[in-house]
């Protein structure tokens, strides 16, 4: 008698993301890159013959609902495996509690140093705040600018990044006229703005995504600031004057984009959804990834997963390119590209590691 | 599930003791506090602070206990000449002002990367604690209440100026009241920190003290249970409605945006059609002849 076929059983996989809140865009375009990665890995025929399932739960970018969501998801779905978008202090709570019940998180968006601290639980696809500040900071100065101010968020991200940009530009020989971190959320930053116009900088390095950084641009244009920009991760800033930023506008950005494969999902994402990729759909579509190929490696459960993923990456090249983690799990030395917004559209300078 | 319940027991119990809190400045003695967020902060950074500078955690716990009374007075006495309006708004800022300053004062707490706690990591002992806050905060406020300062405090909301022309000085009692709301709400926020592990700025946006008065508006504002009720309907609504986009094939950012819009829409609804709340106060009937 012919033994009768086992059904599949799907394994789930969970995801934490601020749906509602601040910052909605670059978390949405995360989740969907999570979602292209399981429609191609169960196209492929999931793990083992096993689909993968997605559990999203909203964080509202509030620490009080980012637990709840992560103690569902652990506690209630018993998903062995999160990936989350949201800052360090969401992502630090919810490694903790990763931490104490033995489970796997995958930062896809925050980049404080404090992130180390957790071997074996918290794994990154995003590099630190250093390493792209400092490449920033080194690539303005290459490019001839004696003067910078910056304007960033004032978050882990936005002060981590200018710290790193800032002392990279010293050293390369720039002067460092005025360092802005504004506070999220305002209708208008012209006072800000102001003193960025007051010094006359010859460059201005910035960080910032949304709502935020379209008013900051729209501001600057007010107040007849000349100055070129350079950003960091320019993809997620948001441009309304397209004619005005054109060939005004530069940055540093994961590397990758240039491969065929991304540059198809990418066009992918653009048939689905009808609008450019932020590069947070690459760190999701990776993060996903590199999960489900740990799960092929070693297994399903959290201890098997968390010991095959830095296998799994060393050979591992993705959307955001080639992924290369410290012993803590932290990715260092990423690829990055060297864009220029022309004619409403970033273009490739240049790329590095 | 078993630690899903635990947690939410956990979560529930902190946020009725805010509610408590907040129903004891203004269910029960008019003042209607906008920066009720404040008290929970102060408890929650005397943690932070504490750990930031490598201080034991008892130091924590001990400063998270006077120092909310202790701003809370601060807070009351320069602005006491205030009408409700204005003290509402004043209250408003000054939590805004606190939060602020820890975002940008990196010695305090580590500024604008927060600063780590250490951990109740026995999720037990976290619900146990938060559970006998909220049984101490409610046996208080309810000993108040009933007691002949209770009474008081209830003509002060009603009418400052009766009260005064029985011989009371009504901030005298405005300051007590506050100063208990705000012991209760800062050792809650001392534990809050040991729970998540974790202070920084953004848990204590506007929109926390927007959740707390919610809580005691749905519940009943001047009925304790009725708080306790606001809290743990909020708080299990927050909740219950993550399972919807599981049970539907609504997507997770549809369900998302109407979880929140329903918190939306029962507190208008409860405005315009209950405002009294769930549970209405009791306004007991004196026999002055006897």
């Amino acid at each position: 008698m012919a033994a009768a076929p086992v059904a599949a059983e799907p394994i789930s996989v969970g995801v934490i993301a601020n749906l509602t809140g601040t910052d909605v865009r670059t978390s949405v375009n995360m989740t969907r890159g999570i979602e292209m990665a399981v429609a191609d890995i169960n196209e492929a025929g999931g793990i083992d013959g096993n689909p993968i399932t997605l559990i999203t739960e909203d964080s509202e970018y509030r620490l009080q609902e980012a637990m709840n969501a992560a103690n569902k998801l652990y506690g209630v779905d018993n998903v062995e495996v999160a990936i989350m978008f949201g800052g360090s202090s969401l992502m630090i709570p919810v490694a903790n509690l990763a931490q104490d019940k033995g489970r796997v998180l995958i930062n896809t968006s925050s980049s404080s140093s404090k992130l180390g601290d957790y071997p074996g639980t918290l794994f990154s696809v995003l590099p630190l705040d250093d390493i792209i500040g400092k490449k920033l900071g080194e690539w303005v100065a290459e490019r001839g600018h004696k003067s910078a101010a910056f304007v960033v968020p004032n978050n882990t991200f936005g002060t981590g990044l200018m710290n790193a940009a800032a002392d990279a530009f010293v050293a390369s020989g720039g002067e460092v006229l005025a360092q802005v971190a504004y506070t999220e959320g305002n209708p208008n930053y012209r006072a800000d703005m102001q003193t960025v116009a007051n010094v006359e900088p010859d460059a201005i390095i910035a960080a910032g995504y949304g709502d935020d950084s379209r008013t900051i641009f729209k501001n600057a244009q007010q107040l007849d600031i000349a100055a070129p920009w350079y950003g960091a991760y320019p993809t997620i800033f948001a441009i309304d004057d397209e004619e005005w930023m054109s060939e005004r506008f530069f940055g540093v950005d994961n590397g990758g984009a240039s491969l065929k494969s991304t540059m198809e999902l990418a066009e992918r994402y653009r048939a689905e959804y009808g609008e450019e990729p932020l590069s947070h759909v690459f760190y999701g579509y990776d993060a996903m990834q590199i999960v489900a190929k740990a799960m092929e490696l070693g297994g399903t459960s959290s201890s098997e997963i968390a010991a095959s993923l830095p296998e799994v990456v060393k050979s591992y090249e993705g959307a955001t390119g080639k992924i290369t983690w410290d012993d803590r799990g932290q990715r260092i030395d990423p690829p990055v590209e060297f864009v220029e917004f022309k004619d409403g559209a970033f273009h490739i300078l240049g790329t590095g590691e | 599930m078993i630690d899903f319940a635990i947690y939410m027991t956990t979560i529930v119990c902190i946020w009725a003791v805010l509610a408590i809190s907040l129903n004891i400045q203004f269910g029960l003695t008019g003042l209607v506090n906008f920066g009720q967020i404040l008290p929970f902060a102060i408890g929650a950074y005397s943690a932070g602070i504490a750990s930031f500078h490598g201080l034991p955690i008892w130091v924590g716990v001990l400063a998270g206990l006077i120092m909310g009374p202790l701003i809370g007075f601060l807070v009351i006495f320069p602005t006491r000449r205030m009408a409700q309006d204005y003290w509402a708004l004043a209250s408003l800022g000054i939590a805004e002002m606190f939060r602020l300053t820890m975002l940008n004062f990196r010695g305090i707490a580590g500024g604008v990367e927060g600063t780590i706690v250490e951990r109740l990591s026995d999720p037990r002992v976290a619900m146990a604690v938060s559970v006998l806050a909220l049984v101490v905060s409610f046996i208080v406020a309810e000993r108040i209440s009933k007691a002949p300062l209770g009474r008081l405090l209830r003509v002060i909301r009603e009418d400052e100026t009766l009260a005064a022309t029985l011989g009371r000085n009504p901030f005298r009692f405005q300051v007590v009241a506050m100063a208990v709301a705000w012991a209760m709400a800062s050792a809650v926020g001392v534990l809050y920190a040991h729970i998540t592990g974790f202070v920084d700025h953004g848990s204590f946006m506007v929109i926390e003290t927007f959740i707390i008065w919610t809580a005691v508006i749905v519940g009943g504002p001047g009925r304790n249970l009725g708080v306790v009720v606001g809290a743990i309907i909020i708080q299990a609504m927050s909740v219950s409605t993550r399972f919807v986009a599981q049970w539907t094939d609504l997507p997770s950012d549809v369900v998302a945006n109407l979880r929140l819009a329903l918190v939306g829409l029962l507190l208008v609804v409860m405005i315009m059609y209950r405002p009294e709340g769930f549970l209405r106060e009791k306004k007991p009937n004196y026999d002055v002849k006897s």
